[in-house]
C-alpha cells in the first residue's frame, strides 16, 4: 500500500549505470586518487588519506565530455554586496538538486529520497561517512538539530518560510538511524523537493553543522554567548546567529564548515574578491574514482559596475559565467571579442519565455479603467495592434520570435495555442476588437473615450534600469495610438514600482516573465494566475491569494478562484505527472483568459567558457530558479 | 579666541539635531522600505523571497513602527550608547562598515587632493603671471577640456586604455594577486600603479577648476598698486609674489576648505562605482538605493558633521591666514 517513488540519478536505472557504479565500488576497492596538494598532505599527515576523507559509497559523477585534470582557477564575477553569483557558482549543495537538463530532482549529498503516496512524508538516506569541510561527520543529527534549534526556534526563525510549512505547520524532522531522517509535513507538500533544489535549499544545509554552530546559539553555549555577541557587534544572539547562516551573512564567515566542492578562504565582504579553495572532505568523485573538484581554486571579483564585468570578460580575465555578460546590448561585444578574450560560448537559455510582457491591472482602484481592462476584447485588440515583427528587428536584432507569454516549446506544459493566439499584427482586427469592447467613440486628437466620456488613459511602468524595456515600450506607445489608445510609458525605480504593486496602485507593468521551462512555471506561477502582488494583471486578487485579510486584496473572479484551487491540487500531489497534469488544466484557463500580453520569445543568451575549458554544457537554462550553473556540475569542470 | 570656538561649537548642537531629524524624514520619504527595495532588488533578477520570512524580517528590523519611534531608537543609540544601528542590508554594525573602508577612501581623497594642489598651483599661478601666453592657452583649454569631460566617461576610458594596452586588471585598486594578500611592499606598489587612474578621474575635474580660480584671483590682485609699489621698491619677483598676492588670492580656497572634507569621504560616488573601488562612495549609494536607512542615515549625518567641523576650520584658517579677518 506504501507506493513509494524513489528519485534516483538518472543514469541509475540504465544499464551503463550499473557499469559506472561498479566503476566506482572498483576504484574505492583500489584506492581513490586525490589532488596533488592533497596527496601531499595526506603524506605528511595533516590530513586523513583519501579514503578516509571520502564516504563509504561517494557520488560517482559522470563528466560531461572526459576525466579531467587537476589544477588551475576559476575566475568569475559578481556585482555589488548581495548578490547570488557565489552561492549559484560554490555554493550549489543540497540533499537533492536539479539535473543538468532541469527536467528532474536528482539525490546530491543524500544518496536517495523516497516520497510517500500523499506528499507528507520525505524519507532521506545519507552517505555513510560524509564529513564537513573542517572533517566533523555530517549524519542525521545535524539535520535533526537544524530542525529543533534553528527552524523551529521562534527567536531565530520568528516566521519559517512557505515552502517548509504544510497545514500551517513548519516541517519536523525525525531520526530513524544514523544515516536515514524523514521530513513529515502536516499536510501535502508536493513542491518540497523542487523547492529544495532552488537557491530556497542552501538554508537547511548552511544552518546544520551542529558542532560549529553550537557556540553561537544561547541554548547551547549559554555563557559564552554574550561575549560572541558583543565581539561581533550584533544586537542580539538571535542576529548573531542568523548572521552565521543566512544569506550572504554566511559567505562572510570564514571558518564555517560545508559540504560544497571549494571552501571560502576570502570572504564575501562585498567590496574586493572572494576567493575560495578545494575542500579536501568533498563527497563526490568522478568515474575513475578522483576525488571532485578538479579546479584548486575559485576567485568571485565583486564589481560595483556591470559594465566593468563586461569589460573584464573581453579582456579574458573570466573564465566561465554569463551571469551580467548576457545581457542583449552587451552580446554584440561579448561575441566580436571571443579570439582576444580566449573564450568561446555557451548558450545561457532564459528560463522565462517572453522578453517583455505588458500587464494591465484588471483590479484597478479606478472603475472606469478596470472596466476596460477586465474586457477580454480590449486586451485582444491591444495584443494585435503590436508590431512584433517590427519589435524585433529594433529591439532584439532579429533574435528573438513572437510568442504570448507561455511555457517554451519542447516542455511538458508547452500549448501551441497559448503562445501563439492574437500574435499577428493586423490594425484592422484590433480595431474590431476595440470597438467590440463598446470603445467606439473618439476624441478630437482621434483617441478612444470610456464609458464615463473621458479618454482612456493609462500609464504602463518599467524598470529605469532596463533601457530595452523602455525602448520597446515606446515603440508600443506608438502601435497603440494607431488605434486610439493613450498608453504612457512611465520608467522608474523598482522599489517605486513595488511599493506600487503592494498598495494595488499601478495602472499596469511591462516585465520579463511569462512562464518558460516547467519548474519555473510550478515554482513561479505568477504570470499564470493571481499568486501574489507581482502578477500585476490582477494585483489585488494576488494580495488576496497570499492573505484575504490584505487591505488592498480583492474578491478575485471565478476563473480565478478555480486556478488557484487548481494550483493547490499542484502543491499537494505527489508525483510530478499529477503536478503537470493538474498545471495544465490551470493553464488552459491562462489561455482563455488572456490575462497578459505577451510580445518576443527572449532571444538564446550567451555566456563565456575559456576555449581549454572542458565539460560545460552547449546550453544552461539561466535563471535563479535554476541557480545557473550549479546544477551543470562546476565540480567537473577542467582546464585541458 | 577660545570663545569663538566654545560659541561655535555650541551652535553645532541644534544644528546637528535638526539635520538629524530632517535626514531620517528624508530617507522615510521614498514609498516603500528596506525590505520592499528587498523584493524588488531581487525580482528584477527574477528570484523571489518568499512572503513569511518578509513578514518576520520586517518585525525584526521594527520597519512595522512609525517613524518617530524609528529615529528615537537610532538617534537614542548613537547618543547614549554611541552605537549607530545596524546595517539591515549587511547585518553588520554601521560603524563597522564606515570604519572598513574608510582608510582606503582617505588614502584615494588625499592623494587626489595632494595631486590637485600640486598640479593647479603652479598652473594656476603661471598662467595669471604670463596671461595670453603660448601656456597660457595651452592650460586653459586642457582647464575647459577637464571641466566639460564627464567623470565617469573619463574613467570608462582609462579603463579601457589601461585594461587593453596596459595589461592591467579590470577596476579595484590592487591586481587579483595582491587583492587578498597581506601588506607588503609589493603590495603598496600594486597599489600606486593601480592608482593613477582614480586620482586623474577625480582629480581634473577639480584641477581645472582651481586653475580658473586661482588665475582668476592672482590677475585681480597683480594689478593692484601694492605690487606696484612693492616691485618699486626692488623685491625680487618670486618673493614678491609669493608674499602678497598670491597670499590674497589664497583666501577663496580656504574658505572652501569646508567642502573638502566631506568631499573627502563622499565625493568619489560616481567614479568608485565606475572604477569598483572599495571605498565609502559605493556603500553610500547602495545604502540610499537599498533603503538601508541607519546606515544612509549615519553616512548623511557624518557628512554634515564634517561639513559643520570644515567650515568652522576654513573660518580659523582664514583669520589665520589674513590679518583683515582676524582684526576685522
Amino acid at each position: 500500500m506504501h507506493q513509494v517513488r524513489t528519485l534516483r540519478r538518472q543514469v541509475v536505472s540504465t544499464v551503463a549505470a550499473t557499469i559506472l557504479i561498479a566503476a566506482g565500488w572498483a576504484g574505492a576497492a583500489l584506492g581513490f586518487q586525490e589532488a596533488p596538494e592533497l596527496k601531499a598532505l595526506a603524506a605528511a599527515g595533516k590530513l586523513p588519506p583519501v579514503e578516509k576523507r571520502l564516504p563509504r559509497e561517494p557520488l560517482v559523477l559522470k563528466p560531461l565530455e572526459s576525466v579531467g585534470t587537476y589544477g588551475g582557477t576559476w575566475r568569475t564575477a559578481t556585482f555589488g554586496g548581495g548578490d547570488s553569483e557565489i552561492e549559484r557558482s560554490i555554493g550549489y549543495t543540497r540533499l537533492v538538486r536539479w539535473n543538468p537538463e532541469w527536467t528532474e530532482v536528482i539525490p546530491d549529498i543524500a544518496k536517495s529520497v523516497e516520497v510517500n503516496d500523499n506528499a507528507t512524508e520525505y524519507t532521506f538516506t545519507l552517505r555513510e561517512g560524509t564529513r564537513w569541510s573542517d572533517g566533523a561527520p555530517f549524519n542525521a543529527d545535524d539535520l535533526v538539530w537544524w530542525n529543533e534549534n534553528v527552524l523551529r526556534n521562534t527567536k531565530i526563525t520568528p516566521a519559517a518560510p512557505d515552502w517548509l510549512i504544510a497545514g500551517g505547520k513548519p516541517v519536523v524532522v525525525d531520526k530513524i538511524d544514523d544515516y536515514k531522517v524523514v521530513f513529515k509535513f502536516a499536510a501535502p507538500n508536493g513542491l518540497f523537493l523542487m523547492n529544495m533544489a532552488t537557491v530556497r535549499g542552501s538554508d537547511i544545509l548552511a544552518a546544520a553543522p551542529a558542532h560549529y554552530l553550537k557556540q553561537f546559539h544561547k541554548d547551547f553555549n549559554p555563557n559564552g554567548i554574550d561575549a560572541l555577541v558583543k565581539a561581533a557587534g550584533a544586537t542580539d544572539w538571535a542576529q548573531l546567529f542568523n548572521n552565521k547562516i543566512g544569506f550572504p551573512g554566511r559567505w562572510r564567515d570564514l571558518g564555517r564548515p560545508t559540504l560544497d566542492a571549494w571552501v571560502l578562504t576570502a570572504p564575501y565582504n562585498g567590496t574586493t574578491q572572494v576567493a575560495a579553495e578545494r575542500n579536501p572532505y568533498y563527497a563526490k568523485v568522478d568515474t575513475s574514482g578522483n576525488q571532485l573538484p578538479y579546479f584548486d581554486r575559485v576567485t568571485i571579483d565583486v564589481m560595483q559596475d556591470t559594465q566593468a564585468i563586461i569589460l573584464k570578460a573581453i579582456s579574458g580575465e573570466i573564465d566561465m559565467q554569463n551571469r551580467f555578460i548576457e545581457t542583449t546590448d552587451a552580446r554584440a561585444v561579448i561575441v566580436q571579442n571571443q579570439q582576444k578574450g580566449g573564450y568561446g560560448l555557451f548558450i545561457a537559455r532564459p528560463a522565462w519565455s517572453n522578453a517583455l510582457l505588458i500587464t494591465l491591472n484588471q483590479t484597478h482602484k479606478n472603475p472606469a479603467l478596470r472596466a476596460v481592462f477586465s474586457n477580454k476584447d480590449f486586451r485582444i485588440g491591444l495584443s494585435y495592434a503590436i508590431n512584433r515583427e517590427e519589435l524585433n528587428q529594433l529591439i532584439y536584432a532579429g533574435q528573438a520570435k513572437p510568442y504570448q507569454a507561455a511555457p517554451r516549446e519542447g516542455t511538458a506544459l508547452y500549448d501551441e495555442k497559448m503562445a501563439t493566439q492574437y500574435l499577428e499584427y493586423d490594425v484592422k482586427l484590433a480595431n474590431q476588437h476595440l470597438d467590440k469592447a463598446g470603445l467606439t467613440k473618439r476624441d478630437a486628437e482621434g483617441f478612444r473615450l470610456g464609458q464615463d466620456g473621458k479618454r482612456i488613459t493609462f500609464a504602463i511602468d518599467a524598470l529605469t534600469g532596463s533601457p530595452i524595456q523602455v525602448d520597446a515600450l515606446e515603440l508600443i506607445q506608438r502601435y497603440w495610438k494607431a488605434v486610439g489608445i493613450d498608453m504612457q510609458p512611465r520608467p522608474a525605480e523598482r522599489s517605486l514600482i513595488f511599493s506600487r504593486l503592494q498598495n494595488n496602485d499601478n495602472d499596469g507593468l511591462a516585465w520579463v516573465g511569462g512562464g518558460g521551462y516547467d519548474f519555473l512555471g510550478l515554482l513561479d506561477p505568477k504570470w499564470y494566475f493571481p499568486h501574489e502582488y507581482e502578477s500585476s494583471f490582477a494585483t489585488a486578487w494576488g494580495l488576496y491569494y497570499q492573505n484575504p485579510k490584505d487591505p488592498n486584496a480583492q474578491e478575485p473572479s471565478a476563473a480565478a478562484k478555480k486556478q488557484m484551487d487548481l494550483y493547490q491540487q499542484v502543491q499537494k500531489a505527489p508525483t510530478l505527472a499529477k503536478q503537470l497534469e493538474a498545471m495544465k488544466e490551470l493553464l488552459a484557463i491562462t489561455r482563455d483568459e488572456f490575462y497578459v500580453i505577451g510580445t518576443n520569445l527572449e532571444p538564446d543568451r550567451v555566456g563565456i567558457v575559456k576555449t581549454n575549458m572542458r565539460n560545460v554544457p552547449k546550453v544552461i537554462p539561466s535563471t535563479s530558479f535554476y541557480m545557473t550553473p550549479g546544477p551543470a556540475k562546476p565540480e567537473t569542470f577542467y582546464y585541458k | 579666541m577660545a570663545g569663538f570656538i566654545i560659541r561655535r561649537l555650541l551652535y553645532m548642537i541644534p544644528m546637528m539635531f535638526a539635520i538629524s531629524v530632517v535626514t531620517f524624514i528624508i530617507i522615510q520619504l521614498p514609498p516603500g522600505d528596506f525590505l520592499t527595495a528587498m523584493t524588488a532588488r531581487l525580482a528584477s533578477q527574477s528570484e523571489t523571497i518568499d512572503p513569511g520570512v518578509i513578514a518576520g524580517l520586517r518585525e525584526r528590523y521594527g520597519l512595522d513602527q512609525p517613524w518617530a519611534v524609528q529615529y528615537w531608537k537610532w538617534i537614542s543609540g548613537i547618543l547614549l550608547r554611541g552605537d549607530f544601528g545596524q546595517s539591515f542590508d549587511w547585518n553588520k554594525p554601521v560603524s563597522e562598515l564606515i570604519w572598513a573602508r574608510m582608510s582606503l577612501t582617505m588614502v584615494v581623497s588625499v592623494t587626489t587632493l595632494l595631486f590637485v594642489w600640486a598640479v593647479a598651483f603652479p598652473i594656476g599661478i603661471y598662467s595669471a603671471v604670463r596671461q595670453y601666453s603660448v601656456g597660457d592657452y595651452f592650460a586653459t583649454f586642457f582647464g575647459f577640456l577637464g571641466l566639460a569631460i564627464p567623470n565617469f566617461l573619463l574613467a570608462l576610458v582609462l579603463m579601457f586604455v589601461s585594461a587593453q594596452y596596459l595589461g592591467q586588471s579590470v577596476g579595484g585598486l590592487f591586481s587579483p594577486l595582491y587583492i587578498n594578500a597581506a601588506w607588503s611592499w609589493a603590495k603598496l606598489g600594486d597599489l600606486i600603479s593601480h592608482m593613477w587612474i582614480p586620482v586623474i578621474v577625480l582629480g581634473t575635474g577639480a584641477t581645472a577648476a582651481l586653475i580658473r580660480i586661482m588665475r582668476a584671483n592672482l590677475l585681480d590682485e597683480l594689478n593692484k598698486p601694492y605690487v606696484d609699489m612693492a616691485r618699486a621698491r626692488g623685491l625680487s619677483e618670486i618673493r614678491l609674489l609669493l608674499k602678497y598676492p598670491v597670499r590674497v588670492a589664497l583666501n577663496p580656497f580656504v574658505s572652501t576648505v569646508g567642502w573638502v572634507l566631506p568631499h573627502l569621504v563622499s565625493g568619489s560616488v560616481v567614479v568608485s562605482i565606475v572604477l569598483s573601488l572599495p571605498i565609502t562612495g559605493p556603500l553610500l549609494l547602495n545604502a540610499l538605493f537599498a533603503q538601508d536607512m541607519y546606515l544612509a542615515g549615519t553616512f548623511i549625518l557624518l557628512m554634515s558633521m564634517l561639513t559643520l567641523i570644515g567650515t568652522l576650520i576654513s573660518d580659523l584658517l582664514l583669520a589665520w591666514l589674513d590679518p583683515r579677518i582676524r582684526n576685522g
